[in-house]
């Protein structure tokens, strides 16, 4: 009895919402960050399961899912770049008061 | 499915081979710790011209079976200050991809835990996980100069798995898998992969000694440096697990890889008609490199971080990166021969060898002029 | 006997932790343990891949998610730790409105996913030959786009992030 392919969106559609909500309700720059690779995750999961279960033979969806990893992986350095140099700036990481563009 | 030797039946070598693989996996890894211990105590005494351990069992054998008593028995000592649940992970987060990456390493033929199409990459994944226990580790000592250690350890070990997986990938593209049961059997007889990558092999090899934190890439563990660096809050078995088990079974996981790649793994005189004997070969090639490894530590000095750093991303990046294209591109143009490879790869390490010279002359010359710039003027007066 | 619940088994095991770590990550208060099971998630998620016989974006995901991007996340938690005041993990307003919404959206995509008709099914075996001949043929443009991009985002961190050195500042001043 093979798993199907609903089962999967499923778990990626959860996840996903989490993340969402993740964003929506923490504070901290860093978790924001985190909740952003879950939904990342739960796209790639989406994306795998749709590949092997209905795609053809040469793989396009994971493919695909290579450049997110790849998006992915630069996105976390640099968003950790920008969130340390605020930090060096004024030691705070609480979004609620990183609202100035100024300094 | 494969019929064992002797002519055993197929249906008992199934399962028969996968405990033989795994005993020997874990005899090597657990077995090896203790040997390797040992090893390097006597094979330092003797390069340092002294005698080493003698007093426990004849010629000192048993010692390690004295230290390892010892560390079992030892109080657990735990500062209230750690953070709890990571400090105690944090030696199994290191060990545990280690024992991993022992399913896929061929002991002979037929003995793999595992024959995934993908064994080259699972094994640099794997070493990839080791980085996150390590900063867990010195994370939860709750130290400061644990911290600065296992940050600079997973640094150090995060760089040099660039030029690792770099030459890897080289055999790959020269072998046309990443099976390594595949690699292990496309080196027949004396033509091993050393005769045709050696500078995949030494950059792999210099990559090897700084993934597992061994000298002269130690900084991070060296006694004498940031007081013990991240292993500084642990005791006892703890610290047994981490530096003993993980660290030597690093090593010798390490060894087992440049030995199937470059080396024929378990291939020697023999084994057409003793299968078994393979597992012999192979673990006489590992002990072969870390020999090697035990004596460059009695050798060379200690380099400093950011010589360490600026060796990795200044020198093995580039020459990698330089071997890949030349590798890449020959076995393009070169499809259906492999002379123009080994010829490119052997006049890389001529260049290589020949070259430093030069490069110490100009580092030497821009060093010079950087400390005579920024000294005082009476001491720049004087030179 | 047949060994046919292993796979549901094996899923039902990974897609629970799958969701207890993005729970964790939301909701735990101390932010290293709440790292420490976002990499737990990815590692079921490479469990998931496996299962779908994906097996080289597994091993890609451990390799770059745990591997990778768990220890830089790690690092920003370490060097932001200590700014976190006495206030509240949550926004006090937005939580209850953002969790009706996201579960008021969540629950009907969830389980509409099951409507999916199963496909045929499709010959087994790695991912391996068919994945690595698209990416360096059909997709080579776009892979050596994104090898343009990271090296963007590496020169981009290293400058979003260097202190001005006061030696280099002094020898400027001084040329």
């Amino acid at each position: 009895m093979t798993v199907p392919v609903g089962a999967y969106i499923a778990v990626s559609a959860v996840l996903f919402f989490t993340g969402c909500a993740g964003v929506l309700i923490r504070r901290n720059a860093v978790v924001i960050l985190m909740c952003v690779e879950l939904m990342l995750n739960a796209a790639n999961l989406a994306l795998v399961a749709f590949s092997r279960k209905y795609g053809s033979i040469d793989e396009r969806g994971s493919v695909f899912v290579v450049f997110v990893f790849v998006i992915a992986a630069a996105e976390v350095a640099v968003g950790l770049g920008i969130i340390l140099s605020a930090y060096r700036n004024r030691p705070v990481v609480n979004v609620d008061e990183i609202h100035q563009m100024k300094g | 499915m494969p019929v064992g030797p002797f002519g055993i039946d197929p249906i008992i070598w199934a399962p028969l081979r996968l405990v033989i693989a795994v005993g020997l996996a874990l005899f090597l890894v657990l077995n090896g710790a203790l040997l390797q211990i040992y090893l390097e105590r006597k094979i330092q005494a003797i390069i340092q011209d002294r005698l080493g351990p003698y007093h426990v069992g004849p010629f000192g054998l048993l010692q390690t079976f004295a230290d390892a008593l010892k560390l079992i028995s030892k109080e657990d000592v735990r500062a209230a200050a750690t953070d709890g649940w990571f400090f105690v992970a944090a030696p199994a987060l290191v060990f545990c991809p280690m024992l991993a990456s022992w399913a896929v390493l061929p002991f002979a033929q037929d003995i793999v835990g595992a024959n995934l199409n993908i064994g080259l990459l699972y094994l640099t994944t794997l070493g990839s996980m080791t980085v996150l226990g390590i900063v867990i580790a010195g994370w939860a000592s709750n130290n400061k100069y644990a911290l600065v250690g296992g940050l600079r350890s997973a640094g150090q070990l995060i760089s040099y798995e660039i030029p690792q997986i770099l030459a890897l990938v080289s055999v790959a593209l020269v072998v046309g898998s990443l099976s390594m049961i595949d690699i292990t059997r496309s080196q027949t007889g004396p033509f091993v992969n050393v005769l045709i990558l050696p500078f995949s092999f030494l950059i792999c090899f210099n990559a090897a000694l700084a993934e597992t934190n061994r000298t002269p890439f130690d900084l991070p563990e060296a006694e004498s440096e940031l007081v013990a660096g991240w292993l500084t809050e642990y005791s006892g078995m703890r610290w047994g697990t981490m530096l003993a088990l993980s660290e030597y079974g690093n090593v010798t996981d390490v060894c087992a890889i440049i030995t199937t790649l470059w080396f024929g793994g378990w291939q020697g005189p023999g084994v057409d008609a003793f299968p078994l004997l393979g597992a012999l070969w192979f673990t006489l090639k590992v002990y072969g490199f870390i020999v090697v490894m035990m004596w460059i530590r009695a050798t060379l000095p200690r380099l400093r971080i950011d010589q360490l750093m600026s060796f990795c991303w200044k020198g093995l990046i580039p020459m990698a990166l330089v071997n890949i294209i030349a590798v890449a591109t020959l076995a393009l143009v070169f499809p259906n021969s492999l002379v123009p490879i080994a010829i490119a790869n052997w006049a890389l390490v001529v260049l290589f060898i020949a070259g430093i010279p030069f490069l110490q002359r100009r580092r030497l010359a821009t060093l010079r002029a950087r400390a005579r710039a920024s000294a005082a003027p009476a001491v720049r007066a004087a030179s | 006997m047949t060994f046919d619940f292993v796979e549901p088994v094996v899923f039902a095991l990974l897609s629970i932790g799958v969701i207890a770590g993005g729970a964790a990550v939301v909701l735990l208060n101390r932010i290293t343990a709440a790292a420490l099971l976002m990499a737990f998630t990815f590692l079921c998620m490479a469990g998931m891949f496996v299962l779908l016989g994906a097996e080289t974006i597994a091993a890609f995901q451990v390799l770059i998610y745990v591997g990778a991007i768990t220890v830089l996340i790690l690092y920003g938690v370490m060097f932001t730790k200590f700014s976190d005041g006495p206030r509240a993990l949550l926004f006090k307003r937005q939580t209850p409105i953002a969790a009706v919404i996201v579960a008021a959206v969540a629950i009907p995509v969830a389980l509409l996913s099951f409507s999916f008709t199963s496909a045929p099914p499709r010959p087994g075996g790695g991912d391996l030959p068919a994945l690595a001949t698209s990416v360096f043929t059909d997709f080579a443009f776009p892979f050596e786009v994104a090898s343009v991009l990271l090296l963007a985002a590496m020169v981009g961190a290293i400058v979003l992030t260097r202190r001005d050195d006061p030696e280099e500042a002094a020898m400027r001043r001084r040329r």
